[in-house]
């Protein structure tokens, strides 16, 4: 059995921010989640030990690589410090928890900063959207095509509709739930707009198609953010525990974890799953690992879930692949509000990457912060009442790198 | 409080009172939008779905004139919201009606920016005055959520808790109270600096000034472009209201610059008059538009780009400090600043901080910091004057504001140093500083 993770706790910027509009360089973005994170958790930045940092695209969007480096400009102390940037589009964020985390199973280090960050408010929907496309396999699936990821969200719906049938109503709700859910967190993106059921349901001059059945109402938007992590061994989160007066039970821990990488191309994945139940098999192979991992025999061992809702239509995948209903039935999760505030299985209860916003770097970076806030009963008016387990799933590309933890007290 | 299901807006054709319509149609109300004909009641509409980018959120609006509908939608309203041109006469003759419509427990506001609640009530029944208030919406409702509540002396206090817990629930805004006095807390705030940078640029130029006060010193906009973006008159209307009514150690900061008393004369009223300008109007030439600056001392337009701004090095140097987050630094570093120019800003910027806290106080206009930092950093998209305190230093501000003859607010004095002032858990304080 590996040795444990605790999660001490992290910082989240505001993702309603523009940080163009602020005239910011990313090293910004990274120093207030830093800062944050440390004023949170109230950790000296010389008990820091090493630093990794998600990131999918700074190169194209802020013309700037090599992130980890820019930790080490945070904070006189950490001159020094071994960083790492990782890399695997919108899963970045969950790829650099887990090498953190796997420093710390190995006895490398104690305790691990982990950022995840994305400036993407720096060029237009289209630009942006082309970037995105370097998520697929840009030649083959994005090259020349206008906004090729909402496209092939939209296939995933089609291929849940050719094999099981699909309405556009049930992702209608998915993202009204993700909307009124993001209503009660003060760092959501979206915590101010405007939307309904009724308008989700619309395709009108505000809600136009963005490609196949996604409209701008089943996207998750162009957002800039930056979340911080910290992860501990045993020795440390015992010592942080004893400083605060706490006892090591009461420090939430990474329960399991999943990772799984599925062909690139959409088709290609669609191909090796004809005969198979599930739609997206290496999703659901990443979410039993994590069940198996954490020691819980279904869905049912976690109080909530915070998923990859780039799309409403990925959503409605993790519905079945999580087990919340059989295959091809998530419908009836939306149906009878099983997967809302006060359900069965609330998901995005921050408002998910539809609501809270998807700034592709930090997001599996807040998944979890999100699932460490729920576990130990910080979320004020998103916080799910009782929360002792939550699941997070984070996917790159058209489903291809998945990435799912478990969080909270085994 | 009764339930808020029903509210009529009046003027609802205006941009605040579409505005403040699509707020209470997105918080799930069912909304009557009334104006002189439907026609301009349907303008308050398309305004509302284009702040709220839905079409259908028309399905909660219905429409309405006041000859025809007045009385039935005010006799069916639990809110009554009056959003009319800001003339006190207008407003308590619809008050009149109002109070003859209504039922006795609804709640009657309005969204005036600046005159008196206790006049508007005047002569109107018990009911009414107990039920009557200001809410004072900054515009665009749909993005500004800075908003104040106005109770005058009559109204039933247990209603203003519960508005203000309504408002920051149902309706996602960031209320505080505000007493009664001209302008409220934020504009009285707000508006004091932006008059005073306006009476600063006929010595000092307006694009410096612009530049000097920018983005870097805690704000979205530069103070002049925002009082071109809000309209000459509306400035004139305001800083007179405050200059005429009342007294207090910034007294002279209000007196409108006579260059503007001009200018609004021959009917430049800033952005709302593209043709004349304000501090600033864009011509086209060729195809290309060109930004002109005013001179006040003139009257004239230059081409900006021949009226160089001269880059301060202190300036810059905060600037940069900003881009890569380091605000504390930057902050340290605009208050060390030394030089003509950075006395200049130190005087506007700790002048805010002193006017703004000085405003905190039993007889004042609000009652606790918070009040004031939230209303200008929600309401202003301004650095909370505590924001700036944390970040140069309690010892350093009051080093300052003593240097500049400027009285030190009773909240600094009580403070520690090294005690943040700022605690607001979820704001990120970086987000007011622009690089």
């Amino acid at each position: 059995m590996a040795a444990p993770v605790y999660v001490l706790g992290g910082y989240q910027t505001d993702f309603a921010r523009n940080w163009k509009k602020e005239n910011k360089h990313i090293v910004a973005m990274i120093r207030e989640a830093v800062e944050g994170g440390l004023e949170a958790t109230q950790l000296e930045p010389k008990d820091i030990q090493v630093g990794h940092v998600g990131n999918f695209a700074a190169e194209l969007y802020a013309m700037q690589g090599h992130l980890g480096a820019f930790l080490v400009d945070v904070d006189p102390t950490f001159s020094g410090l071994p960083t790492a940037r990782h890399e695997a589009a919108c899963a970045s964020g969950s790829i650099a928890i887990l090498a953190a985390s796997a420093e710390i199973e190995a006895g490398r280090y104690d305790l691990a900063l982990v950022v995840g960050v994305e400036q993407m408010k720096t060029v237009d929907p289209a630009k942006g959207g082309e970037f995105l496309g370097t998520a697929a396999w840009y030649e083959k699936e994005a090259k020349g095509i206008e906004f090729p990821f909402p496209k092939l969200f939209g296939r995933l719906g089609d291929e849940y509709d050719r094999r099981y049938g699909l309405k556009d109503e049930h992702l209608a709700h998915i993202s009204a739930v993700n909307y009124s859910n993001a209503k009660r967190n003060p760092l959501a993106q979206t915590r101010n707009w405007y939307m309904s059921e009724d308008q989700a349901r619309c395709v009108d001059k505000f809600n136009t198609v963005i490609g196949g059945r996604i409209k701008i109402s089943d996207c998750s938007q162009v957002t800039d953010g930056a979340v911080s992590l910290f992860l501990a061994s045993e020795k440390a989160a015992a010592e942080y525990a004893k400083k605060r007066g706490l006892s090591l039970e009461r420090i939430p821990r990474i329960l399991g974890w999943g990772h799984r990488t599925a062909p690139i191309e959409f088709d290609a994945k669609i191909a090796e799953s004809k005969n198979n139940p599930y739609v997206l098999p290496h999703t659901r192979q990443a979410i039993l690992d994590a069940f198996r991992r954490a020691g819980i025999a279904d869905v049912w061992g976690v109080q909530a879930i915070e998923t990859h809702d780039c799309f409403t239509t990925s959503e409605y995948m993790a519905i079945d692949h999580f087990g919340i209903t059989a295959p091809g039935e998530s419908w009836k999760a939306i149906e009878d509000g099983t997967i809302e505030m006060g359900g069965r299985m609330p998901i995005n209860p921050s408002g998910g990457l539809i609501g809270c916003g998807h700034p592709v770097g930090a997001t599996g970076v807040r998944q979890v912060l999100d699932a460490y806030k729920q576990v130990t009963n910080q979320c004020g008016d998103y916080q799910v009442e009782g929360a002792r387990r939550v699941a997070t799933l984070n996917i790159g590309g058209s489903g291809t790198t998945t990435v799912s933890f478990i969080v909270g007290f085994a | 409080m009764i339930p808020i299901q029903k509210v009529v807006v009046l003027g609802a054709n205006g941009t605040m009172g579409a505005g403040s319509g699509e707020v209470f149609a997105a918080g799930g109300c069912d909304v009557v939008f009334l104006a002189r004909t439907v026609e301009k009641a349907h303008e308050g509409l398309v305004t509302a779905q284009n702040l709220a980018k839905s079409v259908r959120i028309a399905d909660r609006i219905s429409l309405g004139t006041y000859d025809q509908d007045l009385e039935e939608a005010c006799s069916k309203a639990d809110l009554i919201f009056e959003a009319l041109a800001e003339d006190m006469e207008l407003k308590k003759s619809f008050f009149a009606k109002v109070d003859k419509f209504r039922r006795p427990d609804s709640i009657v506001a309005t969204v005036s920016s600046g005159l008196s609640i206790a006049e508007m009530a005047l002569g109107r029944s018990d009911s009414f005055r107990r039920n009557f208030l200001g809410i004072h919406l900054f515009n665009p409702p749909s993005v500004i959520v800075g908003t104040e509540v106005i109770p005058h002396k009559e109204t039933d206090p247990q209603l203003v808790r519960e508005i203000v817990e309504l408002l920051e629930r149902r309706f996602g805004r960031v209320a505080i109270v505000a007493a009664d006095k001209p302008a409220f807390a934020g504009n009285r705030v707000g508006f004091k600096v932006l008059n005073e940078v306006a009476q600063l640029a006929e010595e000092h130029g307006v694009a410096f000034m612009d530049y000097l006060i920018g983005p870097y010193t805690g704000r979205a906009m530069p103070p002049l472009a925002t009082i071109d973006l809000v309209g000459w008159d509306v400035h004139k209307a305001i800083v007179d209201n405050v200059y005429a009514h009342t007294n207090d150690e910034a007294h002279e900061a209000f007196r409108l610059p006579a260059y503007m008393d001009d200018l609004i004369a021959h009917g430049h009223l800033g952005n709302k008059t593209p043709q004349f300008g304000g501090f600033y109007r864009r011509v086209k030439e060729g195809g290309q538009t060109i930004q002109l600056v005013l001179d006040p001392k003139t009257g004239a337009y230059k081409d900006i780009r021949d009226d160089g701004v001269r880059k301060v090095p202190f300036v810059e140097e905060v600037r940069g400090l900003h881009h890569v987050g380091r605000y504390r630094e930057a902050l340290r570093r605009f208050a060390a600043a030394t030089g003509p120019e950075a006395e200049l800003a130190h005087k506007v910027i700790f002048g805010y901080v002193s006017y703004a806290l000085n405003r905190v106080g039993e007889q004042e206009v609000v009652r606790e910091a918070r009040d004031i930092d939230r209303i200008m950093g929600f309401g202003f998209n301004w650095a909370p004057p505590t924001v700036l305190v944390d970040l140069i230093g309690l010892e350093e501000t009051i080093r300052h504001l003593e240097k500049h003859e400027l009285p030190v607010p009773k909240v600094l004095r009580d403070a520690r140093p090294g005690q943040r002032l700022f605690r607001e858990p979820y704001v990120n304080i970086g987000r007011f500083f622009a690089g």
